[in-house]
C-alpha cells in the first residue's frame, strides 16, 4: 500500500532530479527507486487488509500482481538506455516520472477493492501510455499510433464507465466486496438485467487492454508506432494489470454469474488466439510479430479466466512472469539490433535485419533464441510451465475444445517464433559486434537465466504464488 | 408539468444537439453545439439534484475548456483541412451498427422493471458543495488524490509532447 | 549416505571435465581425471562393503515422476546385490581405466574417450544403484548409448559406425521388451519400486500377468546379454578400443541382464515356464557361441565369443534357479574374461594393431607378463581346478544336474568346447614360432607398467577369486551364498557332492581333455588354421557364424528397406507433403487473409469492436431480449 505513495513521490522527486543531474543518474536512481517500492510492496506480505476507505486492498495475490509489475518496470527502465545521447536536449526524467506514475496505475488496477480505483488506475496507466506511445515525435508513425490508441482507448473506456455505472445501478454499491455479496446473495431472475449488460461491458472494456479479438486492432499499429522501449512496457505492464483486474473481477465477484459471461469469454480466447497467431505467421517485421504474438499470449491467459481451479491465480501469476520475462528480452534485442541496422538499412526491425547475429553476438543471439523458445513453450523454458499449468488447468474444468485449439495454435507459434531463432543462426548476414551497455547485459542476463531458471525448476516460485 | 416530462424534454435536446456536434460540416458550429450539449448536461445534473457539478461543469466545460476549443478551430486554416467525407456505405454501417447496439440495450433494459428511487433518503443539500466535500475527503479520499496524480501525468505528457525538441531524434 | 552419492557422482564429474575440456586437456592429466573417480568410487564402495550390516537401504533423491497416483522416485537402493555390483564397476572399472591410460596414449581421441568410459561407469553405477525398475533403465538405455558411443569410437572407419549402429538397435529391440515389462509392473503394481513389488509378491497378493512381466524383462535382458536372437551385436561391438570390450562387453555392462534377473528374482520364481524358457535360451547361447568360437581367427571374435557363450551359462544358472552361482560367475568372469581382453589388447598393441592369430606365434619370450597372465586367463576360463572358473561354473553345472539332466549334458559339451578354442587361441598366440611380417616383429615389446599392471592383479583374482565362493567340500564356507541370501529365495538343497562322483568327474574331464587335445594338434604337431578361402563344408558354416547375420539380413533388414522405401516415395508424398505441408500453406494462406483485416483505419476498427460488442449482448443476453 505504502508503494504506491512512495512511487507518487518518487515520480514527482523524479521530475526535480531532471533539473539537476545526467541521465545515467536518473536511470540508476529511478531504479533503486522501484527497489524500494518493491520492499515497500513485499512488507505487505500475509497482512490481508482493506486500506483507505476499504478502497484498496492487498492479498498476497495482488501483491505478487504488483511484484510482477514493478519488476517489469524495473527491467524496462533497465533496457531504456536513457534515452538517447544528446545531453543537451533531451530529458529523460520526464519519461522516467510517467513511467513511475503509470506503475501506480498498475498497482491500483491488480489491488483495488473500489470500482472508482480500478476506473481512476485504468486511466493513470492508459493516459501514460497515451503519451509515451506519442513521444518520438518526429516519427509519423509514432504519432499515428498515439492518436490511434488514445481515440480507441477513450472509447472503450466509454464503455467500461457505462458498465461500472450500470452495475453501480443494479447492485447501489461500488465496493467489490459488496458487489460480490449482492451478486451471490441475490437469485439471477431476480436481478435487473442491465446488470448483465454492466458485467459484458466492464468485461468488454478489460479486453480491449489485454488486446483479445476481436478488440484487438489497436495493438499492431500501436505496438509498432510506439517507440520499442515503450512498447515493451505495453506489452508487459499494461497487459499484466489489466488482466489481474480482469481476472479479479470475472473470476472474483462475477463469478456467481459464471453463465453469463463464460460462453463470452470462450469464443473471445478461442478467436483471439486463432488471430494472434494465425496473423504473427505472415509478418516480416519482428515488431509487429511480437504485438500478434501478445494478442495470442492473450488468448492463453483469457482460457484460464474460466478455469477456476485452485491453482488457477498461481498458474496465471507464473505466466504473467514468464511472459514478462521472455517479452522483455524480445524487445531488449530488438531495440540493440533495430539500432544498429537503422542506418544501414530500410526495415531495421524486419527479421531480416536479425540475419548472421550469432556471428559476432553469440551473447545477445543466445538471450533472443531463449526468449524466443520461451514465448513458443519448448520445455526447459519458463514459458512451456506456464503453459502447461495452464492447459492443465483449463483441462481439469473439462474445457476441451478450446484447449486443444489453444495447443493447435501454439504449434502455429512455433513457426514464427523459429523464424527468429532461424534469422538468428543459420541465415548468413554482416552483423558487427553489438556495444552493450554494462547495465543493459545485467539485465538482459538476469532475465534470461530466469526464464531458464523457471523453467527447470518451476516450483521455485510457483510454490509462492 | 411532471418532473419526467422535463427529462425526457431535456435528454432529448442533449442526444439532438449530441447528434449536431458530429452532423455540422463547420467545426466552429461543432464546437457551440458541444457547448449547448454541455449545458444540457447541466441541466440533467440540477434535476439530478447536483447543483455544485452543474456549476463547476459550467465553467469548466462549457467555459473554459470549449473557449480554448474555438481558439485553436479558428487559429487552423480549416480551408485546406477538410477531411475527406466516408462513403456512404460506411457511414450507412456504422448507423446501422451502432443502431443495433442502441436497440438491443433498449430491448434489453425494457423488459425490466426498473427500481424506484428512494424518495425517503431525498436531501436537497446533498449536490451542495460541503457535502461534496465531506465525501471527497473524506470517503473518497484514495480516487481524489489519485486523480490529482491522474492530471499529472496528462499535464506532464502535455509538456513533453508539446515541448518542441531539438538535437538529435531520441528513439 | 552422503559418501555414497559421491559413487555416481565422481564419474560424472570426471566426464563433465574431460567432457568440457577436450581437446585442451593434456594426456597425462586427462588419464589422471579419468581414472581418479572410479578408484575414490571404489575405496568407497568397499569401505560400505566392510560396514555393510545386511540391511537394505533405500535412498530418496528426489520426487522424480508424479503422475496421478504413480510416483516414480529417483532413488538409490544400497543391499547385498548392489554393492558386490559396485565393487566389480568401479574394481575392474579402475583397473581398465589404467590400462587405457598406456593403451590409448598414442589415440588423437585421448580425453574423449575417457570422458565416455567415464560416463559408462557412471550410467553403470545408476544401473545397479537404482532402487526401482525406472531408474534401472536410465542406467540401461546410458550404458546403452556409450557403448554406441565407444563401439564407434574410431567413426573414421564406416564399418565400425555399422557395428555401433547395428549394438544400438539390437539393444533397441530388447528395451522394447524391458519398456513393456515396465509398464506392465506399473499396471499390476502401480509402482516400479523393487521393495514394494517384491513385498507385495511376498505377501501372496494374487497378481496378474507375472509370467508376461517375466517374459518382458527377460527381451529386455536378451539384448542386453547378447542371448539369441540378439546375440550376433556382440562380436561386431569388438570394433571398439580393447579396453572397451573389456569392461562394457565383457566385465559389466553386458551382464546387467542376468543383474536385473537376479534381481526381479521374486517375479522369476513365480513363472517356472519362463525360467524355463531362459535355462534353454541360455544353453542354446552357450553352445552356440562355443561352436562359433572354435574356428574364429580373430583374437578378439574368440574372445567375444566366448562371453556370448559364458553369458549364456549363466543364464543357464537362472534357469535352473541357482542365483549365487550365476552371480558368482557373473564375478569370475568379470575377473578373467577383462584379463583375456586386456592380455589380447596387449598384444594387439605390440603387434601395431594385429588381431588374425594366424600371423602371431612365438610371442611367449617377447611378452612374458602378457604370456603368463593370459595363460591364467585361459586356464580359468576353461574350468580347471582351482582357478576360478572351474568354481563357478561348477556350481552352475552342478545346479543343472539337480536340475535337468539333457541341459547339463549339453553344458558339459559346451564347456569341452570352451577349453578347446581358448587353447587354440593362447596356443597359436603364444607358442611356436613367429608368423607375422618383418616389421611386427621388430617393433613387438612389453607392454607398458600401465597395461601389465592391471593384467597382474586381474590375473591374481582370476586364479583367487574362486575363493570367494569356495564350496563346502573345498574347504570353504560358500560366502557370496550367505552373503547374498536375504535377497535370493531358498536355495535347494544339494547333497553333499563327491569329488569322484559324475557330477564332479565330466566337468573336469571336459575341461582337461580338450585342453590336452589342442596343445597336442596345435603346439606339438604346429597346425595353423588355412586361408579363408580353404575351409570347406561344416566348418565353414560354423567360420561364417552359422551365416546367422546373412539371414537376420534377408529376413529382417530387407523387407524392412522395403517398406520404408514404400514409405519414403508414397506415404512421404502422401501424408508428409500433401497433408502436413497442406496445413502449413493454408495457414500462411490464412495468414494473409486475416492479416488484411488490419487496415488501419480507426472507423473501421471501432465498427468491428461495436459490431463485436452488440454480437456478445445478442447472443448472451438473448434469453432476456425475446
Amino acid at each position: 500500500m505504502t508503494a504506491i505513495i512512495a512511487l507518487s513521490l518518487f515520480g514527482i522527486s523524479n521530475l526535480f532530479l531532471g533539473f539537476w543531474f545526467p541521465r545515467k543518474t536518473i536511470q540508476l536512481v529511478t531504479l533503486l527507486f522501484l527497489v524500494v517500492s518493491m520492499a515497500l510492496t513485499v512488507s505487505d506480505w500475509n497482512h490481508e487488509l482493506l486500506w483507505f476507505g476499504n478502497m484498496f486492498r492487498t492479498t498476497n495475490t495482488s501483491i505478487n500482481f504488483s511484484l510482477i509489475i514493478q519488476l517489469a518496470a524495473f527491467f524496462v527502465v533497465a533496457f531504456s538506455k536513457a534515452f538517447g545521447q544528446d545531453d543537451e536536449h533531451t530529458h529523460p526524467a520526464e519519461y522516467y516520472a510517467i513511467m513511475l506514475f503509470s506503475v501506480v496505475g498498475a498497482i491500483l488496477m491488480v489491488s483495488f477493492d473500489h470500482m472508482i480505483v480500478l476506473f481512476v488506475g485504468l486511466e493513470i496507466l492508459s493516459v501514460a501510455m497515451y503519451v509515451l506511445t506519442g513521444s518520438d515525435k518526429r516519427n509519423l508513425r509514432s504519432n499515428e499510433a498515439a492518436i490511434k490508441y488514445f481515440l480507441m482507448g477513450s472509447f472503450t473506456t466509454g464503455f467500461l464507465l457505462f458498465g461500472i455505472t450500470l452495475v453501480y445501478g443494479a447492485t447501489r454499491s461500488f465496493y467489490i466486496s459488496n458487489i460480490g455479496t449482492i451478486l451471490t446473495t441475490t437469485a439471477p431472475e431476480s436481478m435487473p438485467s442491465f446488470l448483465f449488460i454492466g458485467v459484458l461491458l466492464i468485461i468488454v472494456g478489460l479486453l480491449f487492454k489485454v488486446s483479445a479479438a476481436p478488440f484487438h486492432f489497436w495493438t499492431p499499429d500501436v505496438y509498432e508506432g510506439a517507440p520499442t522501449i515503450f512498447t515493451m512496457f505495453m506489452s508487459t505492464i499494461v497487459k499484466t494489470a489489466s488482466f489481474a483486474a480482469l481476472f479479479q473481477l470475472v473470476s472474483g465477484i462475477f463469478g456467481s454469474l459464471y453463465t453469463v459471461w463464460v460462453l463470452p469469454v470462450y469464443f473471445i480466447s478461442m478467436l483471439t488466439l486463432v488471430v494472434g497467431n494465425i496473423s504473427a505467421v505472415y509478418q516480416q517485421s519482428v515488431k509487429r510479430m511480437l504485438a500478434f504474438s501478445s494478442i495470442s499470449h492473450a488468448g492463453y491467459l483469457i482460457l484460464t479466466v474460466s478455469s477456476k481451479q485452485i491453482s488457477t491465480t498461481s498458474s496465471i501469476l507464473y505466466y504473467s512472469l514468464s511472459y514478462t520475462l521472455a517479452t522483455v528480452v524480445a524487445f531488449a534485442v530488438l531495440i540493440l539490433v533495430s539500432e544498429y541496422q537503422s542506418a544501414r538499412v530500410e526495415k531495421p526491425e524486419n527479421f531480416s535485419s536479425f540475419e548472421g547475429l550469432a556471428k559476432n553476438n553469440p551473447g545477445l543471439a543466445l538471450c533472443f533464441s531463449i526468449s524466443m523458445l520461451s514465448l513458443a513453450g519448448i520445455p526447459l523454458t519458463a514459458g512451456f510451465w506456464g503453459k502447461f499449468f495452464i492447459f492443465s488447468d483449463t483441462f481439469s474444468r473439462n474445457i476441451i475444445y478450446p484447449v486443444i485449439l489453444a495447443i493447435l495454435m501454439s504449434a502455429v507459434g512455433i513457426y514464427y517464433y523459429f523464424k527468429g531463432i532461424i534469422a538468428v543462426y543459420l541465415k548468413a548476414g554482416e552483423i558487427e559486434k553489438i556495444e552493450v551497455p554494462t547495465l543493459f547485459k545485467m539485465a538482459l542476463w538476469a532475465c534470461t537465466l530466469g526464464t531458464i531458471i523457471l523453467g527447470i525448476y518451476p516450483s521455485l516460485v510457483k510454490s509462492v504464488f | 408539468m411532471e418532473i419526467s416530462n422535463i427529462w425526457y424534454f431535456l435528454s432529448a435536446l442533449t442526444l439532438l444537439s449530441a447528434l449536431m456536434v458530429i452532423m455540422s460540416k463547420n467545426p466552429i458550429h461543432s464546437v457551440l453545439y458541444l457547448v449547448f450539449t454541455f449545458f444540457c448536461i447541466s441541466a440533467h445534473y440540477v434535476l439530478l439534484n447536483a447543483q455544485f457539478l452543474m456549476a463547476v461543469n459550467i465553467i469548466v466545460y462549457a467555459g473554459a475548456i470549449m473557449v480554448l476549443f474555438l481558439f485553436v478551430i479558428m487559429m487552423f486554416d480549416l480551408k485546406k483541412n477538410i477531411p475527406e467525407s466516408k462513403s456512404s456505405l460506411t457511414k450507412l454501417a456504422g448507423s446501422v451498427v451502432a443502431g443495433t447496439l442502441l436497440v438491443i440495450l433498449i430491448a434489453i433494459v425494457r423488459k425490466n422493471n426498473i427500481p424506484a428511487p428512494l424518495g425517503d433518503k431525498f436531501n436537497s443539500q446533498t449536490g451542495m458543495v460541503e457535502n461534496l466535500g465531506q465525501v471527497l475527503y473524506g470517503e473518497f479520499l484514495l480516487p481524489f488524490e489519485l486523480v490529482s496524480i491522474l492530471f499529472f501525468v496528462a499535464m506532464v505528457g502535455a509538456v513533453l509532447l508539446g515541448k518542441r525538441e531539438a538535437g538529435e531524434r531520441n528513439f | 549416505m552422503s559418501l555414497l552419492l559421491l559413487i555416481p557422482l565422481l564419474p560424472l564429474i570426471g566426464f563433465a571435465i574431460n567432457g568440457l575440456a577436450y581437446p585442451k586437456l593434456s594426456k597425462s592429466i586427462a588419464g589422471i581425471v579419468g581414472t581418479i573417480p572410479p578408484l575414490v568410487a571404489f575405496v568407497i564402495s568397499l569401505q560400505l562393503f566392510l560396514n555393510f550390516d545386511g540391511q537394505t537401504q533405500i535412498i530418496q533423491l528426489a520426487d522424480w515422476i508424479k503422475v496421478a497416483d504413480l510416483s516414480i522416485p529417483f532413488a538409490f537402493q544400497i543391499d547385498a546385490l548392489s554393492i558386490m555390483m559396485l565393487l566389480v564397476i568401479t574394481g575392474v572399472g579402475t583397473l581398465i581405466h589404467l590400462y587405457s591410460m598406456g593403451y590409448m596414449a598414442h589415440d588423437a581421441g585421448f580425453g574423449k574417450f575417457f570422458s565416455f568410459l567415464n560416463l559408462f561407469i557412471f550410467f553403470m553405477l545408476i544401473l545397479v544403484l537404482g532402487a526401482n525398475f525406472t531408474v534401472l533403465f536410465i542406467g540401461w538405455e546410458g550404458v546403452g548409448l556409450c557403448s554406441y558411443l565407444l563401439i564407434g569410437f574410431w567413426n573414421q572407419k564406416n564399418s565400425y559406425g555399422d557395428a555401433a549402429r547395428k549394438a544400438f538397435i539390437m539393444n533397441r529391440i530388447g528395451d522394447l521388451g524391458f519398456l513393456v515389462g515396465i509398464f506392465l509392473l506399473i499396471q499390476e503394481f502401480g509402482t516400479t519400486d523393487y521393495q514394494t513389488i517384491f513385498s507385495t509378491i511376498k505377501d501372496g497378493t494374487e497378481v496378474g500377468n507375472i509370467g508376461l512381466i517375466a517374459f518382458c524383462l527377460f527381451i529386455g535382458a536378451m539384448g542386453k546379454s547378447a542371448q539369441i536372437p540378439l546375440f550376433t551385436w556382440l562380436p561386431d561391438a569388438m570394433a571398439g578400443p580393447t579396453p572397451v570390450s573389456a569392461l562394457i562387453h565383457a566385465a559389466t555392462m553386458v551382464t546387467a541382464g542376468i543383474y536385473m534377473v537376479i534381481r526381479a528374482n521374486a517375479l522369476f520364481e513365480l513363472s517356472p515356464e519362463v525360467l524355463h524358457f531362459v535355462g534353454w535360451i541360455g544353453l542354446a547361447t552357450a553352445l552356440l557361441g562355443a561352436a562359433i568360437g572354435l574356428f574364429q581367427n580373430d583374437i578378439k571374435k574368440v574372445l567375444a565369443y566366448s562371453t556370448v557363450s559364458q553369458l549364456g551359462y549363466m543364464f543357464m544358472g537362472l534357469g535352473a534357479s541357482a542365483y549365487t552361482a550365476s552371480f558368482f560367475h557373473v564375478m569370475t568372469h568379470a575377473f578373467f574374461k577383462a584379463l583375456l581382453f586386456l592380455g589380447a589388447g596387449s598384444v594387439i598393441h605390440a603387434m601395431s594393431d594385429e588381431q588374425d592369430i594366424r600371423k602371431m606365434g612365438g610371442l611367449k619370450s617377447k611378452m612374458p607378463i602378457t604370456y603368463l597372465t593370459f595363460l591364467l586367463g585361459t586356464i580359468a576360463i576353461s574350468g580347471i581346478p582351482p582357478f576360478a572358473g572351474f568354481f563357478s561354473k561348477d556350481e552352475i553345472l552342478a545346479a543343472l544336474y539337480h536340475h535337468d539332466f539333457a541341459m547339463w549334458c549339453l553344458a558339459i559339451l559346451g564347456s569341452a568346447l570352451t577349453s578347446f578354442y581358448m587353447f587354440r587361441v593362447f596356443i597359436l598366440t603364444f607358442w611356436g614360432d613367429f608368423r607375422g611380417t618383418e616389421k611386427q616383429a621388430h617393433h613387438l615389446h612389453e607392454s607398458p607398467w600401465s597395461m601389465t599392471i592391471p593384467l597382474i592383479i586381474l590375473a591374481v583374482f582370476s586364479v583367487g577369486g574362486g575363493l570367494i565362493n569356495l564350496p563346502h567340500f573345498a574347504g570353504g564356507n560358500e560366502f557370496l551364498a550367505h552373503w547374498l541370501a536375504p535377497i535370493l529365495p531358498e536355495p535347494h538343497e544339494v547333497g553333499e557332492v563327491s569329488f569322484f562322483s559324475l557330477e564332479m568327474g565330466a566337468p573336469l574331464v571336459a575341461a582337461f581333455l580338450p585342453a590336452i587335445f589342442a596343445i597336442y594338434y596345435f603346439g606339438i604337431q604346429k597346425a595353423v588354421p588355412g586361408n579363408d578361402e580353404s575351409v570347406q563344408g561344416i566348418q565353414k558354416v560354423i567360420y561364417r557364424k552359422f551365416y546367422i547375420d546373412e539371414i537376420y539380413d534377408f529376413v529382417f533388414v530387407r523387407p524392412i528397406q522395403v517398406l520404408s522405401t514404400f514409405f519414403a516415395q508414397v506415404i512421404d508424398f502422401l501424408v508428409i507433403d500433401l497433408i502436413v505441408e497442406g496445413v502449413g500453406k493454408t495457414v500462411k494462406t490464412a495468414s494473409d487473409e486475416i492479416r488484411k483485416a488490419q487496415t488501419g483505419n480507426v472507423g473501421y476498427y471501432i465498427f468491428m469492436m461495436v459490431l463485436s460488442i452488440a454480437l456478445i449482448l445478442v447472443l448472451t443476453l438473448r434469453s432476456r431480449i425475446l
